[in-house]
């Protein structure tokens, strides 16, 4: 029995690498540049390599793709955490207002900072996360103050808190953003829509220390399974519940926080991700946790090729490419949930 | 009980001096600081060799009037709304009305590049009715849709899709330019054209909003109350639905989106004028127009030579009325 659901979870991480990879060979040889594939190949290996080819694939494109791909990985395992920690499978760091928050205290260092620190130098882009993250905790706790009612979360007002939320803090970004200076602003606006198109070496170091979160998370991600019983179940198995959810959520505001200062709020991932995950995997969070990574990661992926190809020459962001992909899937599951 | 019978008069009886201090406020201040004589000579004696004259004719003007009238709109029909659902979330942007219209903008642009303002009205009419009704039909198929959280939730995320669809759109046909003057909702490029042209639907929405008020009152209080005064629900219903669609689509094709004002003000106006929708729908309107255009003013001077576009006020107003609605009301339905 176990050993069945064992060799299904194994196939369908081995299943999602190879989309994955597949996804982002796609994303690899095909642009506004036309290359051939022997010349993509031949460029990775450091065959003859030409200077423009090598420009293109490790300037542009592998970057790009492997940004995507760790934004992907940390937006779906937060949503999984945060789904299952607020026992609400509406729930996502987008709609709950997590990402705006983050954003706000991005565009705020953006602006204080314009001159003195460069958003693109390496000091800027190490602090940028650690900003997020303020804006990301301010934003949870303000969600928390508002929809806890004796005690306890009301899932469907912890919803329709965090849209509020969002959209105060999108109004004051978008008042910070238009104190700034042309050059910033512009900046400020690609980013917001959450977008892969300054995706850049430098990014990518400053995802990876907030990658280390994922071991602490899968080491307990035993735990989250005991969140869904009752409240006094969770007692009596000796679960010191507020600890945990503490730091299960620290853990996913920080990853969510570090992916919105690279690539900007990218909603839905942290939706789907983790639906499609359990439908896969069933409800043990040991294994839901990997799987709705490697789903998030698909999707960015997916979504980003689809922005810059479909559009080409202009490129739609990856966060609306998912968003209207997102929402006929979030009505689904509202059409499904009873009561 | 006394004071609620007289205050909504008061309110009224005071509103047409409140909106012409406005006017000439909002004349008066901005960028360019004119004086009150100058806006005297320029109706008496309009110069057009003279700036400030031009500024105040062609700018200052349509624009002021423009905010008090998309106010009134918005505020009037989230007051139909709030009635008729007896949902104190439902109100204009929440519902995707303005993200429908924003839609049906867009796509008017890219398909009809050489539309006349006429059918960018239509076409916002059209779109407006089609957010709703998208709203209301999955409202109406999800378990207790209706309820006000249920109802918020979906029709944010509806106006999510709709807004993500028209940006996807106005990107590939490379129209996002002339989309995002509709996005911002900025006040300050008010197209008298477009005033004149919005004027008799808007007449339409507003006399009929007054003419349903009374039953409007009746549903407030519950279908089973309405229908036992023998009030046919459905009709009212529709009747309030088309000033909705009317009102809302009229002032995105105005300014575009913005938010709240639909919200806050009709809760306002029953704080303040009782029960009874036969007032709260005049005194939401007239309150609405006056809020705006305060708000409008606001956004001139927040940020300092530089305008802010009047959402943003809008919006961090409204935030905080918004948390504290559903603190206060919870989740559930009214009462």
């Amino acid at each position: 029995m176990s050993s069945v659901t064992e060799r299904r979870f194994w196939t369908v991480l081995a299943v999602g690498i190879l989309i994955a990879v597949a996804a982002a060979y796609l994303s690899l040889t095909n642009g506004t540049f036309d290359m051939s594939v022997l010349d993509v190949f031949k460029t990775l290996l450091g065959i003859n390599p030409r200077p423009e080819h090598n420009l293109v694939v490790f300037e542009f494109r592998l970057p790009r793709i492997v940004l995507g791909a760790l934004v992907g990985f940390a937006l779906g395992t937060a949503g999984s955490i945060i789904q299952g920690v607020t026992r609400n499978g509406l729930a996502d760091p987008g709609i709950l207002g997590i990402n705006a928050g983050a954003g706000l205290a991005v565009v705020l260092f953006m602006f204080l900072f314009q001159g003195v620190i460069t958003a693109t130098g390496w000091l800027g882009v190490m602090l940028m996360p650690m900003f997020g993250i303020a804006g990301g905790l301010l934003a949870t706790t303000a969600i928390y103050m508002f929809a806890k009612e004796k005690g306890r979360l009301d899932p469907q007002r912890l919803i329709l808190v965090g849209i509020a939320v969002a959209s105060g803090f999108g109004a004051l970004t978008m008042y910070i953003s238009l104190k700034m200076n042309p050059n910033d602003y512009e900046m400020a606006v690609v980013w917001l829509a959450g977008s892969l198109h300054n995706a850049n070496w430098k990014f990518v170091v400053t995802m990876l220390p907030w990658l280390l979160l994922l071991p602490v998370i899968c080491l307990r991600s035993h735990k989250l399974d005991l969140f869904q019983l009752s409240e006094d179940s969770q007692k009596s198995v000796g679960l010191h519940v507020e600890r945990e959810k503490n730091i299960f959520l620290l853990c996913s505001i920080g990853l969510v926080s570090a992916s919105v200062a690279v690539s900007g709020s990218i909603a839905f991932i942290g939706l789907i991700a983790p639906h499609l995950a359990r439908q896969l995997v069933g409800l043990r969070h040991t294994r839901i946790i990997p799987v709705s990574g490697l789903v998030g990661m698909i999707m960015v992926l997916i979504g980003d090729f689809i922005g810059k190809t479909v559009f080409a020459p202009a490129e739609l962001s990856v966060g609306i490419v998912v968003s209207i992909i997102g929402v006929p899937y979030f009505v689904y599951l509202l059409l499904r949930t009873r009561g | 009980m006394q004071l609620k019978r007289t205050l909504p008069v008061v309110i009224l009886g005071m509103a047409p001096a409140a909106i012409v201090l406005l006017i000439l406020a909002s004349i008066l201040y901005g960028a360019k600081n004119i004086t009150a004589v100058e806006v005297w000579n320029a109706i008496v004696a309009f110069d057009p060799d003279n700036v400030d004259h031009q500024i105040i004719i062609s700018s200052r003007l349509p624009r002021v009037v423009g905010s008090i009238l998309i106010g009134t709109f918005l505020a009037v029909s989230g007051a139909l709304m709030q009635g008729m659902t007896r949902n104190y979330l439902a109100s204009p942007s929440i519902m995707g009305v303005s993200d429908g219209s924003v839609f049906a903008v867009t796509l008017c642009m890219v398909f009809l590049p050489n539309a006349s303002p006429n059918l960018y009205i239509t076409s916002s009419l059209i779109g407006s009715a089609l957010g709703t009704a998208i709203v209301f039909g999955l409202a109406w198929l999800i378990p207790n849709g209706l309820s006000p959280v249920k109802l918020a939730i979906l029709g944010s995320i509806i106006g999510t899709f709709l807004s993500g669809t028209a940006h996807a759109m106005s990107t590939y046909f490379q129209v996002s330019q002339n989309i995002s003057f509709w996005y911002n909702a900025r006040l300050h490029q008010m197209d008298p054209e477009l005033i004149r042209l919005s004027i008799p639907f808007a007449l339409i929405g507003l006399t009929l909003a007054l003419l349903i008020s009374r039953y409007i009152s009746a549903l407030s209080l519950g279908e089973e109350v309405a229908q036992g005064l023998g009030i046919r629900t459905w009709v009212i219903k529709a009747l309030a639905i088309l000033a909705t669609v009317l009102l809302t689509g009229v002032s995105v094709a105005l300014a575009g989106k913005i938010a709240f004002v639909g919200l806050i003000i009709p809760h306002i106006a029953r704080f303040l004028s009782g029960v009874d929708y036969r007032w709260i729908i005049p005194v939401s309107g007239v309150l609405g127009g006056i809020f705006l255009a305060a708000c409008d003013i606001v956004a001139r001077f927040i940020n300092y030579p530089f305008e802010t576009p009047v959402g943003v006020v809008t919006s961090l107003i409204g935030v905080p009325f918004f948390l504290y609605l559903i603190k206060t009301r919870g989740g559930a339905h009214r009462e």
